[in-house]
Protein backbone atom coordinates (compact mmCIF):
# COMPACT_ATOMS: atom_id res chain seq x y z
CA UNK A 1 0.00 0.00 0.00
CA UNK A 2 1.29 3.71 -0.81
CA UNK A 3 0.27 6.95 0.87
CA UNK A 4 0.57 10.19 -0.69
CA UNK A 5 -0.05 13.65 0.93
CA UNK A 6 -1.14 16.73 -0.60
CA UNK A 7 -3.00 19.88 0.72
CA UNK A 8 -6.12 22.04 -1.18
CA UNK A 9 -6.22 24.84 1.01
CA UNK A 10 -6.71 24.02 4.82
CA UNK A 11 -7.52 20.20 3.15
CA UNK A 12 -5.19 17.52 3.44
CA UNK A 13 -5.78 15.04 0.70
CA UNK A 14 -4.35 10.99 1.51
CA UNK A 15 -4.38 8.98 -1.74
CA UNK A 16 -4.19 5.57 -0.65
CA UNK A 17 -2.90 3.06 -3.32
CA UNK A 18 -3.07 -1.06 -3.05
CA UNK A 19 -4.50 -3.15 -0.25
CA UNK A 20 -5.27 -2.26 3.37
CA UNK A 21 -5.48 -5.22 5.33
CA UNK A 22 -3.15 -5.10 8.98
CA UNK A 23 -0.10 -3.46 9.97
CA UNK A 24 2.26 -2.56 8.77
CA UNK A 25 0.27 -0.58 6.50
CA UNK A 26 -2.86 0.18 9.14
CA UNK A 27 0.00 1.59 11.29
CA UNK A 28 1.11 3.79 8.44
CA UNK A 29 -2.24 5.30 7.26
CA UNK A 30 -2.47 6.46 11.35
CA UNK A 31 0.66 7.70 11.76
CA UNK A 32 0.03 9.71 8.87
CA UNK A 33 -3.61 11.01 10.31
CA UNK A 34 -2.04 11.62 14.02
CA UNK A 35 0.64 13.87 12.71
CA UNK A 36 -1.67 15.65 10.18
CA UNK A 37 -3.64 16.37 14.03
CA UNK A 38 -0.56 17.50 15.77
CA UNK A 39 0.08 19.82 12.83
CA UNK A 40 -3.17 21.34 13.33
CA UNK A 41 -5.23 19.76 10.16
CA UNK A 42 -8.46 18.63 10.81
CA UNK A 43 -9.94 18.62 7.78
CA UNK A 44 -8.93 15.33 5.85
CA UNK A 45 -10.26 13.50 2.72
CA UNK A 46 -9.42 10.38 2.03
CA UNK A 47 -9.18 9.30 -1.79
CA UNK A 48 -9.86 5.53 -2.34
CA UNK A 49 -9.76 5.34 -6.09
CA UNK A 50 -6.95 3.20 -6.05
CA UNK A 51 -7.37 0.83 -2.85
CA UNK A 52 -8.21 -2.57 -4.38
CA UNK A 53 -8.34 -4.59 -0.83
CA UNK A 54 -10.06 -3.70 3.11
CA UNK A 55 -10.13 -6.31 5.46
CA UNK A 56 -11.84 -5.45 9.01
CA UNK A 57 -8.73 -4.52 10.09
CA UNK A 58 -8.25 -1.87 7.36
CA UNK A 59 -12.10 -0.64 7.90
CA UNK A 60 -11.20 -0.61 11.66
CA UNK A 61 -8.24 1.56 11.37
CA UNK A 62 -10.64 4.38 9.12
CA UNK A 63 -13.26 3.85 12.07
CA UNK A 64 -10.00 4.80 14.76
CA UNK A 65 -9.03 7.34 12.65
CA UNK A 66 -12.51 9.11 12.67
CA UNK A 67 -12.92 9.59 16.11
CA UNK A 68 -9.48 10.96 16.50
CA UNK A 69 -10.44 13.74 13.75
CA UNK A 70 -13.70 14.60 15.04
CA UNK A 71 -12.68 14.80 18.81
CA UNK A 72 -10.03 17.59 17.29
CA UNK A 73 -13.07 19.10 15.79
CA UNK A 74 -12.58 17.77 12.20
CA UNK A 75 -13.87 15.58 9.95
CA UNK A 76 -12.63 12.68 7.96
CA UNK A 77 -14.52 12.47 4.33
CA UNK A 78 -14.00 10.29 1.65
CA UNK A 79 -13.56 10.13 -2.05
CA UNK A 80 -13.74 7.79 -5.08
CA UNK A 81 -14.81 4.89 -3.16
CA UNK A 82 -14.76 2.06 -5.57
CA UNK A 83 -17.32 -0.49 -5.82
CA UNK A 84 -16.08 -3.56 -3.91
CA UNK A 85 -15.19 -1.45 -0.70
CA UNK A 86 -18.49 1.17 -0.89
CA UNK A 87 -19.94 -3.02 -0.90
CA UNK A 88 -18.31 -3.41 2.44
CA UNK A 89 -19.23 0.15 3.69
CA UNK A 90 -23.06 -0.85 3.26
CA UNK A 91 -22.49 -4.94 4.91
CA UNK A 92 -20.82 -2.98 7.92
CA UNK A 93 -23.05 0.36 8.01
CA UNK A 94 -20.03 2.58 7.97
CA UNK A 95 -22.37 4.44 5.12
CA UNK A 96 -24.07 5.89 8.27
CA UNK A 97 -20.93 7.20 9.85
CA UNK A 98 -18.51 8.59 7.31
CA UNK A 99 -19.55 11.31 4.53
CA UNK A 100 -18.53 9.99 1.00
CA UNK A 101 -18.12 11.50 -2.12
CA UNK A 102 -18.44 10.41 -5.81
CA UNK A 103 -14.58 13.06 -6.45
CA UNK A 104 -11.98 14.17 -4.91
CA UNK A 105 -13.42 18.01 -5.97
CA UNK A 106 -16.46 17.08 -4.20
CA UNK A 107 -15.02 16.01 -1.32
CA UNK A 108 -12.51 18.86 -0.75
CA UNK A 109 -15.64 21.48 -1.72
CA UNK A 110 -17.60 19.48 1.28
CA UNK A 111 -15.58 21.62 3.96
CA UNK A 112 -16.26 24.79 2.13
CA UNK A 113 -20.52 24.65 2.81
CA UNK B 1 -11.91 -30.11 -20.17
CA UNK B 2 -10.18 -31.29 -17.10
CA UNK B 3 -11.99 -32.58 -14.27
CA UNK B 4 -12.11 -30.00 -11.05
CA UNK B 5 -11.21 -32.19 -7.75
CA UNK B 6 -13.85 -31.81 -5.52
CA UNK B 7 -10.86 -31.27 -2.44
CA UNK B 8 -7.97 -29.36 -2.09
CA UNK B 9 -6.06 -28.18 0.65
CA UNK B 10 -3.33 -25.74 1.84
CA UNK B 11 -1.34 -25.29 4.97
CA UNK B 12 0.47 -22.37 5.69
CA UNK B 13 2.54 -20.67 8.66
CA UNK B 14 0.08 -18.74 10.72
CA UNK B 15 1.73 -14.79 9.62
CA UNK B 16 0.54 -12.17 8.13
CA UNK B 17 2.29 -12.45 5.13
CA UNK B 18 1.13 -15.68 4.20
CA UNK B 19 -2.38 -14.49 3.41
CA UNK B 20 -1.43 -13.24 -0.09
CA UNK B 21 -1.02 -17.09 -0.75
CA UNK B 22 -4.14 -18.09 0.82
CA UNK B 23 -5.80 -15.54 -1.18
CA UNK B 24 -4.75 -16.64 -4.60
CA UNK B 25 -5.30 -20.08 -3.82
CA UNK B 26 -9.03 -19.40 -2.69
CA UNK B 27 -9.66 -17.19 -5.50
CA UNK B 28 -8.51 -19.18 -8.37
CA UNK B 29 -10.49 -22.33 -6.80
CA UNK B 30 -13.85 -19.86 -6.52
CA UNK B 31 -13.59 -18.99 -9.92
CA UNK B 32 -12.40 -21.55 -11.78
CA UNK B 33 -16.13 -23.03 -9.74
CA UNK B 34 -18.03 -20.27 -11.60
CA UNK B 35 -18.39 -17.71 -9.26
CA UNK B 36 -18.72 -13.49 -10.26
CA UNK B 37 -16.16 -11.67 -9.96
CA UNK B 38 -18.12 -10.24 -6.98
CA UNK B 39 -18.80 -13.21 -4.89
CA UNK B 40 -15.29 -14.46 -5.63
CA UNK B 41 -14.14 -10.97 -3.87
CA UNK B 42 -16.04 -11.67 -0.77
CA UNK B 43 -15.21 -15.15 -0.31
CA UNK B 44 -11.67 -14.44 -0.33
CA UNK B 45 -12.49 -11.77 2.46
CA UNK B 46 -14.15 -13.74 4.36
CA UNK B 47 -11.19 -16.35 4.26
CA UNK B 48 -9.21 -13.60 4.98
CA UNK B 49 -10.79 -12.45 8.14
CA UNK B 50 -10.77 -16.07 9.18
CA UNK B 51 -7.61 -16.47 9.15
CA UNK B 52 -6.84 -13.21 10.78
CA UNK B 53 -8.77 -14.27 13.32
CA UNK B 54 -6.73 -17.45 13.97
CA UNK B 55 -3.18 -15.84 13.65
CA UNK B 56 -4.71 -12.78 16.18
CA UNK B 57 -6.66 -14.73 18.68
CA UNK B 58 -6.15 -18.79 18.37
CA UNK B 59 -2.15 -18.21 17.95
CA UNK B 60 -1.60 -14.87 19.50
CA UNK B 61 1.10 -13.92 16.67
CA UNK B 62 2.93 -17.02 17.33
CA UNK B 63 4.47 -17.21 14.02
CA UNK B 64 5.38 -20.77 13.50
CA UNK B 65 1.86 -22.54 13.71
CA UNK B 66 0.06 -23.86 10.96
CA UNK B 67 -3.03 -23.02 9.77
CA UNK B 68 -4.90 -25.65 7.01
CA UNK B 69 -6.98 -24.64 4.43
CA UNK B 70 -9.48 -27.06 2.58
CA UNK B 71 -11.71 -26.48 -0.13
CA UNK B 72 -14.07 -28.60 -0.62
CA UNK B 73 -16.52 -28.15 -4.06
CA UNK B 74 -19.83 -30.45 -4.54
CA UNK B 75 -22.39 -29.52 -6.71
CA UNK B 76 -23.86 -25.99 -5.98
CA UNK B 77 -21.61 -25.83 -2.98
CA UNK B 78 -18.16 -24.05 -2.14
CA UNK B 79 -17.09 -24.95 1.49
CA UNK B 80 -14.16 -23.40 2.73
CA UNK B 81 -12.91 -25.41 5.62
CA UNK B 82 -10.27 -23.67 7.82
CA UNK B 83 -8.36 -25.69 10.68
CA UNK B 84 -6.08 -24.34 13.33
CA UNK B 85 -4.49 -25.99 16.33
CA UNK B 86 -4.62 -22.78 18.65
CA UNK B 87 -6.64 -21.53 21.43
CA UNK B 88 -10.10 -22.12 21.54
CA UNK B 89 -12.22 -19.15 20.12
CA UNK B 90 -16.10 -18.45 20.58
CA UNK B 91 -17.56 -15.96 18.11
CA UNK B 92 -20.94 -16.47 19.12
CA UNK B 93 -19.50 -14.51 22.40
CA UNK B 94 -18.92 -11.69 20.02
CA UNK B 95 -21.85 -9.25 19.95
CA UNK B 96 -22.84 -7.48 16.35
CA UNK B 97 -20.75 -4.50 16.79
CA UNK B 98 -22.03 -1.21 17.81
CA UNK B 99 -20.66 0.86 15.55
CA UNK B 100 -21.28 3.97 17.44
CA UNK B 101 -19.88 2.66 20.64
CA UNK B 102 -17.09 1.69 18.48
CA UNK B 103 -17.04 5.60 17.15
CA UNK B 104 -17.00 7.15 20.60
CA UNK B 105 -14.69 3.96 22.32
CA UNK B 106 -11.90 3.70 19.85
CA UNK B 107 -13.07 0.04 19.52
CA UNK B 108 -12.46 -1.90 16.55
CA UNK B 109 -13.27 -5.54 17.71
CA UNK B 110 -16.02 -7.21 16.21
CA UNK B 111 -16.08 -6.74 12.49
CA UNK B 112 -14.39 -9.38 11.56
CA UNK B 113 -17.01 -12.31 12.72
CA UNK B 114 -19.43 -10.10 11.39
CA UNK B 115 -18.48 -9.63 7.66
CA UNK B 116 -17.72 -13.34 7.13
CA UNK B 117 -21.24 -14.05 8.40
CA UNK B 118 -22.67 -11.20 5.79
CA UNK B 119 -20.49 -12.82 3.19
CA UNK B 120 -20.65 -16.13 3.25
CA UNK B 121 -24.00 -17.73 3.03
CA UNK B 122 -23.31 -20.08 6.27
CA UNK B 123 -20.54 -19.92 8.88
CA UNK B 124 -20.02 -22.75 11.71
CA UNK B 125 -17.62 -23.26 13.98
CA UNK B 126 -16.07 -26.53 15.56
CA UNK B 127 -14.38 -27.06 18.37
CA UNK B 128 -12.77 -30.28 20.00
CA UNK B 129 -11.48 -28.86 23.55
CA UNK B 130 -7.76 -28.84 23.40
CA UNK B 131 -7.38 -30.16 20.39
CA UNK B 132 -8.35 -27.79 17.50
CA UNK B 133 -10.56 -25.51 15.80
CA UNK B 134 -12.18 -25.31 12.79
CA UNK B 135 -14.41 -22.76 10.42
CA UNK B 136 -16.42 -23.74 7.52
CA UNK B 137 -17.36 -21.04 5.06
CA UNK B 138 -20.14 -21.78 2.85
CA UNK B 139 -21.19 -20.05 -0.47
CA UNK B 140 -23.79 -21.41 -2.76
CA UNK B 141 -23.41 -21.13 -6.55
CA UNK B 142 -26.88 -19.30 -7.44
CA UNK B 143 -28.67 -21.27 -10.60
CA UNK B 144 -27.52 -18.40 -12.96
CA UNK B 145 -24.29 -19.01 -12.41
CA UNK B 146 -24.31 -22.42 -12.13
CA UNK B 147 -25.98 -22.22 -15.66
CA UNK B 148 -23.34 -20.36 -17.36
CA UNK B 149 -20.63 -22.80 -16.07
CA UNK B 150 -22.60 -25.34 -18.03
Amino acid sequence: MSISEKMIGTVAVLTIKGNLTGEPDTGKLRDRIYSLLEEGFNKIVLDLKGMRYVSSTGLGTFIAALTSVRNKGGDLRLANVTEKVESLFVITQLVKVFKTYDTLERAVASYKL
Amino acid sequence: MVAMAKKISKTVLSRTDHLLEVRDFVSEAARQFGFSEEDVANIVLAVDEACTNIIKHAYQYAPDKEINIAIVRNNGTFEVKIKDNGKNFNPDALKRPDLQRNLTHHRRGGLGVYLMRKLMDKVEYNFEAGHSNEVSLVKYLSKKQSLIKK
